[in-house]
């Protein structure tokens, strides 16, 4: 074989490639933007008129308009509010519970020594528990006691049900740090309250900050619980937009741009969190 | 011994909250789902009535009358498993796809991840509106353009609609999981697959599938038991209508509260829920822990 077709042949070889590469990248491309499309086109319907949004298009004259309506109305404010609310407390609540426990549950010697495994199981076998086998005694003592008109009763049922994934997510995390630091801060008389603020928690810091992104999304997006424990004047974000299922095909300026203002810190936490989302969830489980 | 004590004091708050928020509450649902007890009628004694509020569940009397329940757990089987059927299958295919070496594709991964964070009563009400409408939706408008006429889709196929927006919104997950299946083979494994001349076909089904069947397990368990007790999505698009044609089990327990008030059976209902959860996750988990057996 001469030296010039060799040259040839490799030529071509290498167009192959590139036009198979540039196959690829626009379907990957094609179908990410098709998937994603729905949210992608709420997001714009918000800076149509309602006039503009009445009929499907991409292309239009961005207005303000909507959102400034949007956002004047102190509906929309009492619920981001009462949302706000629920996820930092809630959260905060599920991250103080959780990670200390998580820390006894990796690291601690307790009675028994198989008694870590069991309540560690005890906490992932509550999150297989649906909310509609616990709604109805909630909802009659919250009727009794009036916590239906507070936001405490909701709160409590949130942090009840968003430790357990705190201390699954933390408890994979706290098993990758070395327990040998932690024997060698027990000999130099380091409390076990010290060892979990002043190492296992600066250690294992973005793990934690992950787990307690992921609780505040899934508490951001409850919906039973969140429908049918409050009133009025408690009622979350995601009881607002399903509010607004009788209206079809009317408002759609409108609607859009309160679900973006519903949907997008969701989304943006939830990136966020997106590799320690894999780790965290899956690590106990696929390795078995 | 000191040390001991301040461990179990990290560990009790954690389960006393979490027992008295979740665990105690269904220990009341099960005594309720044993007790004749309506909301709309005050002036009756809540009395015992043993396994009644089953019975009106479960009793087939005759072949021609079978009670509703069986219809809504089959609602219930039908969307979950088809969802996740379709989220294993074109969650893996795009997995496959989201594998290769792309220029800037982890913002393809990122777009695709998306819907899995948008809260289900948005999506559907989106969804609902901007897509589905037969005048003002893209699908009414495509439809029409090419010729064809719209049908209103949310009252005549319910089920497919909530299945298709279920398989929407959990897709992600899975191409997320598998993803970072994929990515854990060893690079050396790959090239001495393509060394040895493996096809595709066989590099994909008889290497790369068997290699991440753990991380297909575990999405498909977390999907179950998440998809099971889904309800604002229903809500919203179907209202578990046309009648009761796409009721799922969390539906039920709900009308059975709030509408016909009836404590004592949606009791009875929320129990069957959990069971079947129950089961399905068993029979998942064990086929987790068959295969790690035959495998280590």
């Amino acid at each position: 074989m001469s030296e010039k077709t060799l040259v040839q042949v490799q030529r071509t070889i290498r167009m192959r490639h590139l036009w198979k590469k540039i196959l690829m990248t626009a379907l990957v491309y094609g179908i990410a933007i098709a998937y994603f499309f729905p949210i992608l086109y709420m997001f714009l319907s918000g800076f149509k008129t309602e006039q503009q949004a009445v009929m499907p298009a991409i292309f239009f004259k961005p207005t303000l308009e909507t959102y400034r309506k949007v956002l004047s109305d102190p509906t929309m404010y009492q619920y981001l509010r009462n949302s706000l609310f629920q996820v930092i407390v809630g959260t905060g609540f599920s991250l103080l519970l959780g990670v200390p426990a998580s820390f006894a549950l990796v690291f601690g010697r307790l009675k028994h020594p198989e008694s870590n495994g069991k309540f560690y199981l005890w906490f992932i076998t509550t999150i297989l528990l649906p909310p509609v086998a616990v709604l109805i005694p909630l909802f009659t003592w919250y009727q009794q006691l009036n916590l239906i008109n507070t936001p405490y009763g909701l709160m409590m049922a949130y942090v009840g049900f968003h430790t357990p994934i705190v201390v699954w997510m933390v408890h994979s995390f706290f098993s990758d740090l070395p327990g040998e630091i932690f024997e060698a801060a027990e000999i130099d008389g380091c409390s076990k309250l010290q060892q979990l603020t002043r190492i296992a928690i600066p250690l294992a810091r973005t793990g934690i900050i992950s787990a307690g992104l992921l609780v505040a999304v899934f508490i951001w997006n409850e919906f039973f619980l969140g429908f049918n424990l409050t009133g009025n004047p408690t009622a979350t974000l995601p009881v607002y937009m399903s509010r607004f299922r009788e209206q079809q095909g009317m408002f759609v300026a409108q609607l859009s741009a309160s679900s973006t203002i519903a949907v997008l810190p969701a989304i943006i936490l939830g990136w966020m969190t997106q590799k320690a989302l894999v780790k965290g969830l899956t690590m106990g489980a696929v390795k078995g | 011994m000191k040390t001991r004590k301040t461990e179990y004091r990290f560990l009790m708050p954690a389960i006393v909250v979490v027992a008295i928020m979740t665990q105690f509450p269904f220990l009341l649902t099960v005594i309720f789902s044993t007790l004749r007890w309506n909301l709309s009628r005050p002036d009756l004694p809540r009395t015992f009535n043993g396994f009644d509020n089953y019975l009106y569940f479960l009793k087939i009397e005759s072949l021609q009358h079978i009670p509703e329940f069986f219809s809504i757990l089959w609602q219930t089987v039908l969307i979950t498993g088809v969802t996740l059927l379709l989220c294993s299958v074109v969650g893996f295919i795009l997995a496959l796809l989201l594998d290769h070496e792309i220029p800037g594709v982890n913002i393809a991964r990122t777009l695709m991840l998306g819907p899995f964070f948008v809260m289900s009563t948005a999506s559907g009400v989106i969804w609902k509106t901007t897509i589905f409408n037969t005048t003002f939706g893209w699908y009414g408008v495509i439809a029409k353009a090419l010729g064809a006429t719209p049908v209103d889709l949310v009252s005549y196929h319910p089920i497919g609609v909530i299945i298709v927006l279920f398989t929407w919104q959990w897709m992600p997950f899975f191409i997320l999981v598998l993803l970072a299946g994929l990515q854990g083979i060893p690079q050396d494994l790959v090239d001495s697959m393509r060394i040895d001349g493996v096809s595709w076909l066989q590099g994909v089904f008889k290497i790369k599938l068997p290699l991440i069947m753990n991380h297909m397990r575990v999405a498909i368990m977390l999907g179950l038991v998440f998809l099971i007790k889904e309800f604002g999505l229903i809500l919203v698009t179907t209202a578990g209508g046309p009648g009761t044609r796409s009721y799922t089990l969390p539906y039920a327990v709900y009308m059975q509260v709030f509408s016909a008030n009836n404590v004592g059976r949606a009791s009875a209902l929320a129990v069957m829920t959990v069971v079947l959860t129950l089961i399905l996750v068993n029979l998942l988990y064990r086929s987790i822990v068959k295969r790690n057996a035959r495998y280590s």
